[in-house]
């Protein structure tokens, strides 16, 4: 008989859950326990397993359907099987194939750009697993698609970690490598036979770019906790906060930081945008400040390709594209979706875009593509006040740009006589291996007069 | 085998209370000749053929040596040895030491081990880490002509009682010899050859075929460090232990079967030691099989290590592949 | 092995006529197996080394067909001749001596450890002196086994110079064991002369040092062979012991291929060529020399079908090396 899927309820209160992706489609075999689809509650992504063997059919809801808890979803049919004609509403006593509840609520999917720059991804089955067996997901190796760590990773890291008593393979000469270097040799693949680790494994990651699982972000604040101290609250290190940490402490260690400075009276800028929002059509976006600014800066990279680039171990790669991505703050941490081909766009079109993208950010509707393959960010804290301030390049690019609030100053003018203009301090980390100072310069130079000529830009 | 026949002779020139006994030494020249032209030189009185008893040999040594003398015992084939085994286990060996240290026995013990003549399992055997195992005993293993000449008369001139393992196919090498007396220290191992990927230990007839060996695999790129021990006891320890922190490998090849034999031994000499920080692999052995000497020639060839497969196991272990 | 026809003519008073021929027969085939392996030797077509009886003939003639085909025989390292008269089977024989699979020890054992234990043959000796003290076991197992079996042990003058020939001796002759202490005097051990390595005239005057029956025989004689053999048999069948029977012999070549001979003239040698074994045996049955031509020829065809069958035989395969050595 098929085997129904039901929209699972995973939470005492929950009554319905969205559809957010299907990982299987119609007709794809599937095993007990793969994850078929991707289901979001309140603010948690969650998977939903094959009860069965078997292949997935009669899929009834699409991506963005909310769906009460304990319908039939989909079914699992076996060999010469058919969907039932009948469409009754499943037995209550149904329940789906999950059989733990999540412990936070930080499993986001799709996965929060700053992973999937570093390569990690983890579905949320896994992620949710690895929690719960405190598996540190920097020692497990993804098998999934474009190495995403699976559920079956981690269970056969877990399998591995109770057969050799999470024993490292590894030479001697790894090991005292290994040593001197205060290397983790679990984060280290072996060429050699079985998985071994050589001498040479060693030698190369530590050369090598790292891969962000090097850096443990745990090991590197991992004082114990001050028992003369009265807890507050634990947050614990899982998801987006652990890829941030991640990364951030990996680009701070791996990247030299350069930083440098410049005020741009921003006040034809913010004339231009007063002019367009006047002028605008009813239902079209408003322009942003954050619109004018991606459209000077993608016209700044393509001045400055030197600047919209990544460093590798062996080369300096400049891209043609130029995609902009804009930090946007969460409740429980920071994305940074990205205007794709900024350069190939107006700004109305770029403000469309930057709405739309906070919006689906703020409300977890992200796609993956809306995350992926940013070359430059613009992280903007003016909204909460601040003046100035200097950013972490988010890896693997090559430059990040902080952006403050809009200030009124008094400056001189052509006759020395003090001028009210409206000014934003704009502040430039850059990878000193990619580029020196004065290329740096060049970049903040370009986006100043950018910005102030605007209105030619944009015509 | 004319440079331990010089050695003989020098030594028996310069010392009288140096002879030669064993079997068919004397007219017949030794069943390999090592011996031939001594009694010539040299007559019957210091150049003793005896009756066939092996037992007896290793006791006459034992005997001339604690009273005086320095004989040199020749064991025809080492797989006979087997029955002087009390002589030279329970008695030669023990007895400086049984007696408070007070006694000499200064003999050299020659003996002719080894495969590749189609001799069979009785005449073919490699036994010298039998010795090794007895306290008491030196075991010197020459590998070229300059070495057996140098070694045999350090070993003539040492005090204490020494098995003498020559290897049957060597006799027939050519190299140079110095014409005066000369001595190779005992327990002196010596870097035949000098590389930086591999470090290749190898005793007797295994030290050339490891030399053909690393010919051809400097052609490949590969640079293997060959160290031929010399004195299997005592043991120069040093040379080894620094070859394997450069090289970060070892190889290990002899023609003794693999259980038991010297090279698990040496193994745990490289890993009892600073180099096993410094190693990049396992430790490999590459010798006998675990069998007797077959007499069908091919499969006598399969039962010891050649040229090819010290290239190939090698190779194998510098690639990362054990 | 000793039965006849009643009306049979009995040669030398013991060995009957046909059987006799038939010895004569395998002493020419031992000398054509050994003319032949030199040659294959010379020709590089064997390997290894091999040592020829040839001379000896017939102290192998004399023995074994003297006994059962239920005893037991431990043969030596020149033993071509009382493998053949034990019963060997040429082909197989030659097979062995060429290194073939189809050979008797699948060419691992060569001519040195050739050995047919379902026939009872305990194999050829590497070790001089080696199968001595084995003997005493064998013959330890028969008394146990309370048969009436013997076990003929074959060695050479070398040989009794080992200490296991004397603890053998002893405990065959104290434990009454049914041994036969085949001595095969052929004057030297390898270059060692019997009179340099021996105070004594004679090996069978060790006999009485243990307390056994010794004598010394013409080992060039098959009848007294078969004589003497047959008579320790009958002695140690009965439960009175083991014998020593001292065969004086000549070895004509040298103890191995690598042998030089400097330790004997030529004209020693001659000497003893002059006493060989197989004219003298076919003197004493009546053989012409046309009939010694047939034989001869017989002997050579025997031994190129041999040649032929062992050549044919495949050679071991590499990937089997290993088996044999445990049970």
């Amino acid at each position: 008989m098929a085997k129904e899927i039901i929209m699972p309820k995973f939470g005492f209160t929950q009554e319905e859950s969205e559809i957010l992706e299907w990982l299987k489609q119609n007709g794809d075999k599937v095993e007990k326990g793969d994850p078929i689809a991707v289901v979001s509650t309140d603010k948690v992504s969650m998977e939903v397993e094959a009860p069965e063997s078997g292949i997935l059919d009669g899929i009834r809801y699409k991506v963005g359907d909310t769906v009460p808890v304990t319908q039939i979803i989909a079914y699992v049919l076996q060999p010469g099987e058919k969907i039932p004609e009948s469409d009754s509403t499943p037995a209550a006593a149904h329940t789906a194939e999950i059989t733990t509840e999540p412990k936070t609520e930080t499993a986001q999917k799709p996965a929060p750009s700053l992973e999937r720059a570093a390569g990690v991804s983890i579905s949320p089955v896994a992620q949710r697993l690895a929690d719960d067996k405190q598996v540190d997901l920097n020692l497990v190796r993804g098998s999934g698609k474009d190495g995403q760590i699976t559920r079956k990773d981690v269970e056969d890291y877990l399998a591995n970690q109770e057969k050799t008593g999470g024993k490292v393979k590894a030479t001697p000469a790894a090991r005292r490598i290994a040593g001197e270097k205060q290397i983790d040799l679990r984060t280290i693949t072996g060429s050699g036979p079985t998985g071994r680790i050589q001498a040479a494994d060693v030698v190369s990651a530590r050369t090598a770019e790292a891969p962000a699982a090097q850096v443990k972000p745990a090991a590197a604040g991992s004082q114990a906790v001050n028992p003369a101290l009265k807890v507050l609250k634990e947050i614990p290190l899982v998801g987006m906060r652990r890829t941030i940490a991640q990364n951030m402490q990996r680009s701070m260690q791996e990247a030299p930081h350069m930083f440098l400075q410049v005020d741009v009276e921003m006040d034809a800028a913010e004339g231009l945008r007063k002019l367009a929002n006047e002028n605008k059509m009813e239902n079209s976006p408003k322009v942003s400040v954050t619109a004018l600014i991606v459209k000077a800066v993608a016209q700044a990279l393509k001045q400055n390709p030197i600047v919209n680039s990544q460093f590798t171990s062996e080369k300096i790669v400049l891209y043609e594209d130029i995609n902009v991505g804009v930090a946007t703050a969460l409740d429980n941490g920071l994305i940074v979706p990205v205007i794709h081909n900024a350069d190939r766009k107006d700004l109305k079109q770029i403000s469309l875009e930057v709405s739309d993208l906070a919006l689906r950010a703020r409300n977890n509707k992200l796609q993956p593509d809306d995350l992926a393959n940013g070359t430059f960010t613009i992280s903007n804290l003016g909204m909460f006040g601040i003046d100035r301030f200097t950013a972490i390049i988010n890896p693997p690019q090559a430059a990040i740009l902080a952006v403050g609030k809009m200030n009124q100053v008094f400056v001189p003018d052509e006759n020395g006589q003090p001028v009210l203009r409206s000014v934003v301090s704009f502040s430039l980390s850059a990878d000193h291996r990619v580029m020196d100072g004065s290329q740096a310069a060049k970049f903040l130079t370009d986006l100043k007069n950018n910005l102030i000529n605007l209105g030619e830009i944009v015509k | 085998m004319e440079a331990l026949r010089e050695g003989m002779r020098q030594a028996m020139q310069q010392d009288e209370r140096v002879f030669v006994i064993g079997e068919d030494i004397g007219v017949y020249g030794g069943a390999f000749g090592v011996t031939a032209g001594l009694i010539d030189e040299f007559g019957p009185k210091r150049i003793i053929d005896t009756p066939i008893s092996e037992a007896g040999i290793a006791g006459a040594v034992i005997g001339a040596a604690i009273t005086g003398m320095r004989p040199i015992g020749e064991i025809q084939f080492s797989d006979f040895v087997v029955i002087s085994m009390e002589q030279l286990v329970m008695q030669g060996a023990k007895m400086r030491f049984m007696f408070g240290g007070k006694a000499d026995v200064p003999f050299v013990m020659r003996l002719a081990g080894g495969s590749g003549t189609g001799a069979a399992a009785q005449h073919s055997e490699s036994l010298e880490n039998w010795f090794v195992h007895v306290p008491g005993l030196k075991v010197v293993m020459p590998s070229s002509p300059y070495d057996a000449k140098g070694l045999l008369l350090a070993a003539i001139q040492d005090n204490n009682p020494i098995m003498f393992f020559e290897h049957k196919l060597l006799y027939k090498t050519k190299g140079p010899v110095p014409e005066e007396m000369y001595t190779i220290p005992l327990g002196q191992s010596h870097v035949v050859r000098e590389g930086k990927d591999l470090t290749l230990i190898a005793t007797s007839i295994m030290v050339s075929r490891a030399q053909q060996a690393a010919e051809q695999l400097a052609e490949e790129g590969i640079e293997i460090e060959i160290i031929d021990p010399r004195t299997l006891k005592p043991l120069d320890e040093k040379p080894i232990v620094d070859s394997v922190i450069k090289t970060g490998k070892a190889l290990i090849v002899h023609e003794a079967v693999k259980t038991g034999g010297f090279g698990g031994e040496l193994a745990a000499v490289i890993m009892e030691s600073e180099a096993f920080a410094y190693l990049d692999a396992p430790v490999r052995r590459l010798a006998g099989l675990d069998m007797p000497i077959p007499y069908n020639r091919n499969l006598e060839y399969h039962a010891v290590p050649q040229v090819e497969n010290i290239v190939e196991e090698a190779r194998k272990l510098v690639k990362g592949q054990y | 092995m000793a039965g006849n026809s009643k009306n049979e003519k009995l040669i030398g008073g013991i060995l009957p006529e046909s059987k006799a021929r038939d010895l004569l027969y395998k002493m020419v085939l031992t000398r054509t197996f050994e003319e032949n392996a030199e040659e294959m030797y010379a020709l590089g077509k064997v390997h290894g080394t091999m040592h020829l009886s040839i001379g000896q003939e017939a102290i192998a003639a004399g023995s074994s067909p003297a006994l059962k085909k239920s005893d037991y025989l431990l043969n030596t390292h020149r033993g071509h001749g009382h493998f053949l008269m034990w019963g060997g089977d040429l082909n197989r024989m030659m097979a062995e001596f060429m290194g073939k699979e189809a050979g008797y020890c699948r060419g691992r054992g060569g001519s040195m450890h050739i050995a047919d234990v379902e026939s009872n043959n305990l194999g050829a000796q590497g070790i001089v002196a080696g199968n001595l003290p084995i003997s005493v076991g064998v013959g330890l197992s028969i008394q146990m086994r309370k048969t009436d079996q013997v076990v003929l042990t074959l060695f050479g003058d070398g040989a009794s110079n080992e200490g296991a020939f004397h603890e053998s001796l002893n405990m065959a002759a104290i434990w009454d064991l049914p041994v036969i202490y085949l001595c095969e005097n052929n004057q030297y051990a390898m270059s060692m002369a019997f009179e340099r390595a021996f105070r004594i005239e004679q090996v069978s005057e060790r006999a009485a040092a243990y307390g056994m029956v010794g004598l010394t025989i013409d080992g060039n004689d098959v009848i007294a062979v078969y004589k003497a053999v047959s008579e320790a048999a009958e002695r140690a069948r009965k439960g009175n012991g083991p014998t020593l029977i001292e065969a004086v012999t000549y070895r004509w070549r040298g103890h191995s291929k690598s042998d030089r001979q400097l330790y004997r003239t030529r004209e020693e040698v001659k000497e003893w060529m002059e006493k060989d074994p197989i004219q003298r045996f076919a003197k004493v049955l009546g053989v012409n020399e046309a009939q010694m031509k047939e034989i001869q020829a017989q002997a050579k065809e025997d031994i190129r079908k041999a040649v032929e069958f062992a050549e044919a035989s495949p050679e071991p395969d590499v990937s089997t090396i290993l088996e044999g050595i445990y049970a």
